[in-house]
C-alpha cells in the first residue's frame, strides 16, 4: 500500500546494520576486491598494508585463489608492524607451496627474524619458515629448530617442538636422525608446555622410537599431570605404548582376566594357555564376558593385516598370550602410569579423560578398573559431539565387562534432546548392561519410550527389548506379554495412511517376540497361538509374513498348534489372492513345510489346501511366487500323492530324493546362530577407528607385549635395531603361529636403522617410499594383505598369472622395505621372503592379459587365399640363445585345400636343399653360436582344410633389429616372397628378481650405461572411462593405470615386472610418482637390462612417462627404449 | 593430526578456511558435506564424526554456526571435536555471540585467533587469558580508534609471560587496586519424571565459577562444609589433584578473570522444588490438555523464569491451548511454549485446551515430554556448601563473594 514505507524501513535496517558494522572488518569481507589491492601492498603506510592484506585474506576465506600477488606479499616481510608481519605470515602459508620461488624469498627475512630479542617474532618466523615446506630450505629450517630447541623462552620451545613434524613431513631422510635427535631433547625439556608439544612430534616424527621414551619414562609420569591438556592426551598414549613394549600386559588386567585360575600354573613352563577352554567367572566385580573380552584384547594388539590374515584362516589361532608376556601390578612402571594417570580422569577436558580412562582400562587391575566409570559418565553431560563418541567407547567397555556399568544405567536414561544416533547407543548399551535387579526399572523407562513421538525410536527401543529377554531368559515371559499386549494395540492394528512408521514399530515387536520365542520354543507355544489368532487384525505385510513363517517353523510344537493348522492353512488360503508378496510367499513356504510333517487324517485336507494355493500361486501376477509355486509342486509330490502319472520304481527312487531334498529345505535346521560381535574389530578406545568402525590410516594397535628388549635402552640408538631383527625371532621363535608376529614386530623396530642407515646407497627412491609410509601421512591408500607370496616371487610376467592386485599393509610394506638382505639366521630370512613379495603393489590377472601383437606376413590376396600371421612368443629358443621365438599362425581362407605349406630361409634355398640343411645347421648350433641359421626349418604343414588354422613355432635370427628378414613361403608348390619384421623387444628374455637385486644392478649402471626419454600414455584413459567413472574409489585408478602400463609393456617386450611403487600424494587423482620396475637380459649376450617408468601427471589426463633404462650394452639399451617409447605412445586398439 | 577448518553458515556457505598443514584439503569437501546434511537432515547434522571419501571430518554446530575439521590420519576424535568446541567457545567469547555477520566482519580477527589457537594441527595455545593477552578482542573503543584514525592492531607486540610461567592460564603478576574474589555456585537440575508421575532420576550438575581480580601470584584453597555429597568431579588444570585426594580442597593457582574451577555432579535427590502434572485424554479424534504447575518443596527464594515446553506430536492438526496464567506460543515447528514467570500466591497456574487428531485416529498414542525450565537465585538445591576460601599471602584489601544459582537442566516430564 504505502511501498516508500516498506522502502524506508528497509533502508532503516539496513543502516541501522551498518552502524553495528562500523569499525569492524565487514566492508573487507563484503567487497575485499572494491579498491586495487597492488598499490595498496606497495604503499609506505602500514595500516594501508594492512588494509590490502586484510582484503586478500578475505579472498582466501572466500574461497578465491589471489597467489597472483605474491611477490608483492613477500617484499612486506620485512615489516617492522607485528601485524603486518602476522598478515603476511597468514598468506604466505597459505601460498607457499604454490609459488616455491618466490617464497624463497622470504627466508633471509625469516633467518633474521630468528635472532630477534623478541620471543614472539622468533616463534613466528620459525613457524612460518617450517610452514612454508620448501625441499630447499629444510636444512636451513632444521639448523633454526635446532637452535630454537635451545631457545630460553619456553613459547619458542613449544614451537620449535611443533615444528618438527612440519620438517618430518617434507620426507628427507638425511635429517631423520638430527629431528629424532631434537624430539629426544625437547621431550627431556624441564617445562610441561615443551614436553606436551614435544610428545606430539615424537607420536608423529618416530612412533617406534620407544627407547626415546624409555631413557625419561619415569620423568614423563611425574611431569604428565602439568602438562598441557592436548599433550596429555598425545603422552597417555605413548606412555601406555612403551609399557606394553617393554613389559607386557598386566596379569590382573581385564585384557587377561582369563588367565586368573589358570595363570598360576601356567605361569611356570610358560606354555601356552587355550583360552578357548576356559570360561573361568570372572569373581571380584562381577562377571565379563569372557569370549568377548578375549577378542577386544586381540584386536588392540593385532594389527589390521594380522586381523586379516587370521579371518582367513580362521582355524589357525595366530595370537597367543603365554606367560612371558605378563608382568604383574606390582612392576613400578605399571604402577606409576597409573598412579599419574588417574587424576586425569578428573580433566576438564574430555579427550584427556577417555584417554586416561583407555590406559586404566588395558592397564589397570581388574578391581580399580571401575574408578572410570564414573568420569566417563559424566562426560555424557558435556556437548552432544562428545557424549557420542563416549558413548561410542562406553559401549565395547559395556559389552566386555558388563558389571562395571550396572549400577549406573540411570545415567544411561535417555533424554528427548538425545540425537538419534546417542538414543540408539543408548538403548544398547542400557540392553547390555541390564541385571535382574534393574531390569525392571529399564522395562518401565522403556515403556516411555515405546510411548515417543519419534517412532523410530520407538522402535529401536522394541528391538533392546528382545535384546535384554534374550540376555535374561527369566524375563522373557513378562517381555513377550508387553510386546503382545503392544501388537494389539489399535494404533498398530489400524490400516491409517501415515502408518510406515507405525508399521516399522509393529515389525519390530514381531521381529523382536520371534527372536524371545527362538531361545527357548516350547514354553512360547501359546504366544504363537495368540500371534496366530491375531493375523486377521495385523495388516502389515511385513509383520504377517513372519507370523505365518512361525507357523509353518513351530507346526509340531507342543499340543495346540496342530490341531489349529488346519484351520489356519484354510484362512491362508482363504485370503491368499489379497496377501502381499511376501507374504504370499511365506505361505507358500509354510503350507509345503505343514505338508512334510502331517501325518494322519489332516494330510488330505492339506494336501488339498496345498495344491489349492499351488494352482493360485502359479497364475499369479509376480513371477517370483510363480517360480516358487512350480519349484514347491515338484518337490513334495511324494506327500502329495499322485500328482501326476508315476513311472515304476524309477519314479518312486526320484521321490525319495525329492523327498529328502525338501526335508533339507523346509526342515528345521538347527543352526547355531553364530554371535554377531565375531564378525566386529575393535579399535583402541579413544581412537577414531573406533568411531568409524574401520582402520584409519595411520592407526596402530598396541605395541607386542614385551617387544622391547630391555638392553635396548642403553644401546645407542642405529646400532640397536640391527641385532634387534634376529635377536627377538632368534629367542622368540618357538611356535608355528607366533613367528610372523615376531618378524612383524621385529621389523617395526628396525625400521628406524635403515631409515638413518641407507641413506645415499643408491636405494634412496626406495627410501622415499619408506618414510612416507612410516609417516602414515597418506590414509588415501586403503591396503590389505593377501598371502599370495611365493607366487610373486617367481617371475610375474606371463608365465605366473593370477597374483597380488592387492596393495599391501603399510606395515607390511614398511617391514618388506626394512628387511635386511643379509640377514645371516636362515629362520628370519625365509620369513622377510614371504614378507618381501607379499608387500609388493603388484596386478592381478596382468599375465593373463597379455596379448602379444600379431603382425601379417602374408595376406590372403597375395598368397592365393592362404593368410599368415606372426607373433613374436615369449618363450625361449632352446637351440640358441641368438634365436628368438615366434609364433606363425597359417589361416586358409580360400575354398580349397592348401597343400605342403613351408617357410624357409630364401638365401639358404637358393643355397642348399633344404632338408639336409635342416639336420646339418641342428648339430652346429649346438657347437657354437656363430654359425646359428637365420631360420630353424619349420615343421612342413601336409595340407591345411578350408577355414582351419594351425599354428608353428618358428626360431629366427635377426640380423639387425631394424632389418625385415626376407624368407619364402611355399604352399602348393609355389614360391611367396615374404618379409618378416624384428621386434627389438623380443631381442630380450625375463630376468626375474627381486626390487633389492634391481636397486643394486640399477646402481652399478649409472651415467653412461642410462639412458631416459619421456614421452605420453593415454592409453589408460579409455580403461578409466570404461569403468563406471565416478563411483571408483583411487587405488582403482591408480590399479588401471598400472594395469594397463605393464600390459602395454608386456605385450609389447618380453619382460619381467619387478615392482610397482604406489605414489603416495596427497592428492587424489595424482599418479605421480608412480613406479614400474622391468627386467630382461638380452638374449644374444645375456647383459641385464633394467627398466624403470616413472609416472607424472594427473589420473584421467595423458600421463607424462620417464623412461629410463639401464643396460651396459648401450647401443642396445638405446634402441629397446626408443622402442618402448614408440609402442608406449601408440595408442591402445580397442 | 587436523589439517584444515571451515566454518560454515547456517545456510551452508563457506565463510572462512584455514589450512593447517601442507596437506591441503580442498574447499569441495564442504560440498560434499553440505549436499549430505541437506539430503540426509538432521540425523547427519548430530553427527560428529563423519567419514567422508576422502577426509574424516568432525562436526560441531553452535548456534546455527557449523565448525567442521578434517583429517586424513587417525587421531584421538575427542581431541577434534573439544578443540573445535573450545575454538566456539573463544570466539563467541571474543565476538559477543556467534551468528554469520559477526564472523564476517571479524574474519581477520577469527583468522588471528585460529592462528594462535592451533600450530600444524595441533592445539597451540587454548587458554582463554592468554590469547586475551596475544589478541586483543575487538570493542567499542578499538572500533572507533579505528574509524577515527583508520589504524587498528589488535595483535599484541609482546610475548604473554604466562606462556614461559608454570602456570600457563594465568597471565603475568596483574596488579589491582581492590583485590577480588567471587565464586559462584551455578546448578542445574536433570529431573526426569516417568508418565506415572515417578521420579525416576534427580540429579544437579554443578559448576564453580570463579571471578578473581587479584594481584601477583595468588594461590587460593577452596573448601566444602560437605565435599562427601559430590558424585564425581572434573577440574580447571589450575587445580591440584594431590589436596582433592587427601583431603577434598581445592588448592589452586587461579586464571586472571572469569573461569570455571571444576565441575561436579550430586546424584540421587529426592524431590524437585516445582511440580509439573500433565494430563492428555484423549477421545473421538480430540485430547484435552491440562498441565498444572505448582511448588512442592519450597527452596526458601523466589522461583522465576518457570517455562514449559513441549513439540506437539505430528499427528496433531490443530491446538488451542490457553492458561490461566503466563503466555502460550505455538511455534512454528509445533513447539508450545508456555512462559509462567512466578508463580502467583493466589493460584496454581494451569494450561487447558483441546488438540485435534488427525481424522484417521481416533485416540493419541504418542505422547509428548513436557520440558521444564526455571531459576532460583540464591540457593544451591544440591545442598552443596562452601566453608571457606583462604588466600596465602592476603593483600590489603580483599574482598570475597559468594553466590549460588540453581535453573533448571534437562528437566523433563512425560506424559
Amino acid at each position: 500500500m504505502f511501498p516508500q514505507f516498506g522502502a524506508t524501513a528497509e533502508t532503516l535496517s539496513k543502516a541501522s546494520t551498518m552502524v553495528f558494522r562500523i569499525g569492524t572488518d565487514a566492508h573487507l569481507y563484503d567487497d575485499p576486491d572494491d579498491v586495487s589491492i597492488a598499490p595498496l601492498l606497495d604503499s609506505k603506510f602500514d595500516s594501508e598494508k594492512c588494509e590490502a592484506l586484510k582484503r586478500l585474506l578475505a579472498q582466501i576465506a572466500q574461497g578465491f585463489d589471489v597467489s597472483n600477488f605474491f611477490p608483492q606479499v613477500v617484499k612486506n616481510v620485512a615489516s617492522q608492524s607485528l601485524e603486518v608481519k602476522k598478515l603476511v605470515y597468514l598468506y604466505l602459508l597459505h601460498y607457499a607451496e604454490k609459488r616455491p620461488n618466490e617464497a624463497l624469498l622470504s627466508i633471509n627475512c625469516f633467518q633474521k627474524d630468528l635472532g630477534d630479542p623478541n620471543p614472539l617474532v622468533r616463534a613466528w618466523a620459525l613457524r612460518t619458515m617450517a610452514g612454508i615446506r620448501l625441499h630447499v630450505i629444510a636444512p636451513l629450517v632444521l639448523v633454526a629448530v635446532g637452535k630454537c630447541a635451545r631457545d630460553p623462552s619456553v613459547y619458542v620451545r613449544k614451537c620449535a617442538a611443533n615444528a618438527l613434524p612440519k620438517l618430518h613431513d617434507l620426507r628427507q631422510e638425511e635429517h631423520t636422525s638430527a629431528v629424532e635427535e631434537i624430539v629426544g631433547i625437547l621431550l627431556n625439556d624441564h617445562s610441561p608446555g615443551v614436553v606436551g608439544a614435544a610428545a606430539a612430534a615424537f607420536a608423529s616424527v618416530c612412533p617406534y622410537n620407544l627407547s626415546l621414551i624409555g631413557r625419561n619414562y619415569r620423568k614423563l609420569c611425574e611431569i604428565l599431570p602439568d602438562v598441557e591438556e592436548w599433550g596429555q592426551i598425545v603422552l597417555i598414549g605413548i606412555l601406555l605404548r612403551y609399557v606394553i613394549a617393554r613389559h607386557g600386559l598386566v596379569k590382573e588386567s581385564i585384557m587377561l582376566s582369563l588367565h586368573c585360575t589358570e595363570s598360576s600354573h601356567s605361569e611356570k613352563d610358560g606354555s601356552d594357555v587355550d583360552f578357548r577352554l576356559l570360561k573361568v567367572p570372572i569373581d571380584m566385580s562381577g562377571t565379563c564376558d569372557s569370549e568377548f573380552v578375549n577378542m577386544v584384547s586381540k584386536c588392540y594388539i593385532e594389527s589390521p593385516d594380522e586381523y586379516l590374515s587370521r579371518s582367513s584362516y580362521t582355524n589357525r589361532v595366530s595370537f597367543e598370550l603365554n606367560g612371558t608376556h605378563f608382568t604383574s601390578k606390582t612392576n613400578d612402571d605399571v604402577k606409576i602410569l597409573l598412579y599419574c594417570t588417574s587424576p586425569l580422569l578428573w580433566s576438564n577436558n574430555s579427550a584427556v579423560v577417555l584417554s586416561a580412562a583407555g590406559v586404566h582400562w588395558v592397564m589397570a587391575p581388574k578391581e580399580d578398573i571401575k574408578r572410570i566409570v564414573k568420569p566417563l559418565l559424566f562426560i555424557l553431560r558435556s556437548s552432544n559431539a562428545s557424549k557420542y563418541v563416549v558413548l561410542c567407547n562406553i559401549q565395547v567397555f559395556a559389552k566386555a565387562m558388563p558389571s562395571l556399568f550396572a549400577p549406573y544405567y540411570e545415567d544411561l536414561f535417555i533424554c528427548s534432546s538425545d540425537s538419534y544416533q546417542i538414543k540408539g547407543l543408548k538403548l544398547e548399551i542400557l540392553s547390555s548392561i541390564a541385571t535382574d535387579s534393574s531390569i525392571s526399572s529399564i522395562f518401565k523407562e522403556f515403556q516411555d519410550y515405546i510411548r515417543d513421538p519419534d517412532r523410530r525410536f520407538a522402535a529401536d527401543t522394541i528391538a533392546a527389548i528382545g535384546l535384554c529377554a534374550q540376555r535374561l531368559p527369566n524375563m522373557a515371559y513378562s517381555c513377550v506379554d508387553g510386546l503382545l499386549a503392544l501388537t494389539k494395540e489399535d494404533f498398530l492394528t489400524k490400516d491409517f495412511g501415515s502408518g510406515d512408521q507405525e508399521a516399522g514399530v509393529l515389525i519390530q515387536a514381531i521381529m523382536s517376540i520371534k527372536s524371545i520365542i527362538k531361545q527357548d520354543p516350547p514354553s512360547h507355544e501359546k504366544v504363537i497361538i495368540q500371534l496366530v489368532s491375531s493375523l486377521d487384525s495385523i495388516k502389515v505385510p511385513a509383520a504377517r509374513a513372519m507370523i505365518i513363517w512361525m507357523v509353518g517353523e513351530y507346526s509340531s510344537l507342543g499340543e495346540i498348534i496342530p490341531r489349529m493348522l488346519t484351520t489356519v492353512l484354510k484362512y491362508l488360503a482363504w485370503c491368499f489372492t489379497s496377501e502381499a508378496l511376501e507374504t504370499k510367499l511365506q505361505i507358500l513356504n509354510t503350507a509345503s513345510k505343514v505338508l512334510l510333517c502331517a501325518t494322519g487324517e489332516d494330510l488330505w485336507t492339506f494336501k488339498k489346501v496345498f495344491s489349492y494355493l499351488v494352482e493360485l500361486a502359479e497364475c499369479d501376477l509376480n513371477y517370483d511366487v510363480r517360480d516358487r509355486a512350480r519349484l514347491l509342486k515338484k518337490l513334495p509330490s511324494c506327500n502329495l500323492g499322485s500328482q501326476g502319472p508315476e513311472e515304476g520304481t524309477n519314479g518312486l527312487n526320484e521321490k525319495n530324493v525329492l523327498h529328502v531334498v525338501a526335508k533339507c529345505i523346509f526342515g528345521r535346521q538347527t543352526r547355531e546362530v553364530k554371535a554377531e560381535s565375531n564378525n566386529y574389530r575393535f579399535y583402541l578406545p579413544g581412537s577414531l577407528s573406533q568411531i568409524v568402525l574401520h582402520a584409519a590410516p595411520g592407526y596402530e594397535p598396541l605395541p607386542k607385549p614385551c617387544s622391547l628388549p630391555l638392553d635396548d635402552l642403553n644401546v645407542p640408538e642405529g646400532t640397536h635395531a640391527v641385532e634387534k631383527g634376529p635377536d627377538y625371532s632368534g629367542t622368540d621363535d618357538h611356535g608355528t603361529s607366533s613367528g610372523p608376529l615376531d618378524e612383524e614386530s621385529a621389523s617395526d623396530y628396525d625400521s628406524q636403522h635403515s631409515i638413518t642407515g641407507s641413506s645415499g646407497s643408491g636405494r634412496s627412491d626406495d627410501n622415499e617410499f619408506t618414510s612416507e609410509e612410516n609417516d602414515n601421512a597418506d590414509p588415501l591408500i586403503q591396503i590389505s594383505d593377501v598371502g599370495n607370496a611365493s607366487e610373486n616371487q617367481n617371475g610375474v610376467s606371463q608365465s605366473s598369472p593370477a597374483n597380488l592386485g592387492e596393495l599391501m599393509s603399510n606395515r607390511a610394506l614398511e617391514s618388506w622395505l626394512e628387511e635386511q638382505p643379509g640377514s645371516s639366521n636362515p629362520g628370519i630370512s625365509e620369513q622377510s621372503q614371504v614378507c618381501k613379495s607379499s608387500a609388493r603393489i603388484s596386478i592381478r590377472d596382468v599375465g593373463r592379459q597379455v596379448k602379444p601383437k600379431s603382425y601379417s606376413l602374408l595376406d590372403p590376396a597375395n598368397g592365393n587365399g592362404l593368410k599368415v600371421d606372426y607373433s613374436f612368443s615369449s618363450e625361449i629358443s632352446s637351440i640358441s640363445p641368438l634365436l628368438v621365438c615366434i609364433e606363425v599362425f597359417f589361416k586358409n581362407c580360400s575354398s580349397e585345400t592348401i597343400m605342403e605349406i613351408t617357410l624357409v630361409d630364401e638365401e639358404s634355398t637358393r643355397a642348399l636343399d633344404s632338408a639336409d640343411q635342416a639336420a646339418a645347421v641342428n648339430e652346429s648350433s649346438m657347437k657354437s653360436y656363430d654359425n646359428v641359421p637365420t631360420l630353424v626349418p619349420m615343421e612342413e604343414i601336409p595340407s591345411l582344410e578350408p577355414g582351419q588354422t594351425t599354428r608353428r613355432l618358428l626360431q629366427v635370427r635377426f640380423h639387425h633389429h631394424l632389418l625385415p628378414l626376407k624368407l619364402a613361403l611355399f604352399c602348393n608348390g609355389k614360391k611367396l616372397p615374404i618379409k618378416l619384421r624384428p621386434d627389438i623387444g623380443y631381442f630380450v628374455k625375463p630376468l626375474p628378481m627381486d626390487v633389492e637385486a634391481f636397486t643394486d644392478e640399477e646402481s652399478h649402471l649409472p651415467g653412461m650405461f642410462e639412458y631416459t626419454r619421456s614421452c605420453t600414455f593415454t592409453d589408460h584413459i579409455g580403461e578409466l572411462n570404461k569403468e563406471s567413472g565416478d563411483g571408483l574409489l583411487i587405488k582403482d585408478k591408480f590399479l588401471a593405470i598400472c594395469e594397463s602400463l605393464a600390459l602395454k609393456m608386456l605385450s609389447n617386450a618380453n619382460l619381467c615386472l619387478v615392482s610397482v611403487d604406489m605414489p603416495i600424494a596427497a592428492n587424489l587423482d595424482d599418479a605421480s610418482g608412480l613406479r614400474l620396475r622391468f627386467s630382461c637380459e638380452i638374449l644374444s649376450s645375456l647383459i641385464p637390462c633394467l627398466i624403470t617408468i616413472t609416472v607424472q601427471g594427473k589420473c584421467c589426463d595423458p600421463l607424462n612417462l620417464f623412461i629410463k633404462v639401464n643396460c651396459e650394452e648401450t647401443v642396445f639399451g638405446l634402441n629397446l627404449m626408443n622402442r618402448i617409447v614408440n609402442f608406449l605412445v601408440e595408442p591402445a586398439l580397442f | 593430526m587436523l589439517q584444515c577448518i571451515f566454518l560454515l553458515s547456517d545456510s551452508g556457505e563457506v565463510m572462512l578456511e584455514k589450512q593447517l598443514t601442507g596437506h591441503r584439503v580442498d574447499r569441495s569437501i564442504c560440498d560434499w558435506f553440505w549436499d549430505h546434511a541437506i539430503s540426509q537432515g538432521d540425523a547427519f547434522k548430530s553427527q560428529p564424526v563423519i567419514a567422508s571419501p576422502t577426509h574424516y571430518l568432525f562436526q560441531v554446530v553452535r548456534e546455527g554456526i557449523t565448525f567442521l575439521a578434517c583429517t586424513q590420519v587417525e587421531m584421538p576424535p575427542l581431541m577434534g571435536i573439544e578443540f573445535l568446541c573450545r575454538v566456539a567457545d573463544v570466539l563467541s567469547d571474543y565476538l559477543g555471540g556467534l551468528n554469520e555477520d559477526v564472523i564476517k566482519d571479524n574474519f581477520v580477527i577469527v583468522y588471528e585467533l585460529l592462528d594462535e589457537m592451533i600450530d600444524n594441527g595441533f592445539p597451540l595455545t587454548t587458554e582463554p587469558n592468554i590469547l586475551r593477552e596475544m589478541i586483543a578482542p575487538p570493542n567499542i573503543v578499538s572500533k572507533v580508534l579505528s574509524v577515527v584514525t583508520g589504524n587498528s592492531s589488535n595483535v599484541s607486540d609482546t610475548l604473554p609471560g604466562a606462556t614461559g610461567s608454570c602456570v600457563p592460564w594465568r597471565a603475568a603478576d596483574p596488579k589491582y587496586a581492590n583485590n577480588e574474589v567471587y565464586v559462584d555456585l551455578v546448578e542445574e537440575m536433570d529431573a526426569v519424571i516417568n508418565r506415572d508421575g515417578v521420579l525416576v532420576k534427580c540429579e544437579i550438575y554443578g559448576e564453580v565459577q570463579v571471578n578473581s581480580h587479584l594481584s601477583g601470584l595468588p594461590d587460593l584453597t577452596l573448601s566444602f562444609a560437605n565435599p562427601s555429597i559430590l558424585d564425581d568431579v572434573r577440574f580447571h588444570p589450575c587445580v591440584r589433584f594431590r589436596p582433592w585426594e587427601s583431603h577434598q580442597i581445592l588448592s589452586f593457582v587461579p586464571p586472571d578473570g572469569e573461569f570455571k574451577l571444576m565441575s561436579y555432579r550430586v546424584k540421587k535427590l529426592k524431590s524437585t522444588p516445582i511440580y509439573v502434572k500433565p494430563q492428555l485424554t484423549s477421545d473421538a479424534g480430540k485430547c484435552r490438555v491440562n498441565v498444572l504447575v505448582g511448588i512442592r518443596n519450597d527452596p526458601g527464594k523466589t522461583i522465576d523464569s518457570i517455562t514449559v515446553q513441549f513439540q506437539l506430536p505430528p499427528c496433531i492438526l490443530s491446538a488451542d491451548l490457553t492458561s490461566n496464567h503466563g503466555t502460550v506460543n505455538i511455534l512454528s515447528n509445533k513447539i508450545c511454549s508456555w512462559s509462567i514467570n512466578r508463580i502467583p500466591k493466589d493460584k496454581a497456574p494451569s494450561l487447558s485446551g483441546t488438540l485435534v487428531l488427525e481424522s484417521e485416529l481416533d485416540r493419541l498414542h504418542v505422547f509428548p515430554t513436557f520440558r521444564v525450565g526455571f531459576r532460583i537465585m540464591g540457593v544451591a538445591l544440591s545442598g552443596l556448601q562452601i566453608d571457606k576460601l583462604d588466600l596465602r599471602t592476603v593483600p590489603n584489601r580483599l574482598y570475597k563473594g559468594f553466590r549460588a544459582l540453581t535453573r533448571a537442566g534437562e528437566f523433563e516430564v512425560r506424559s
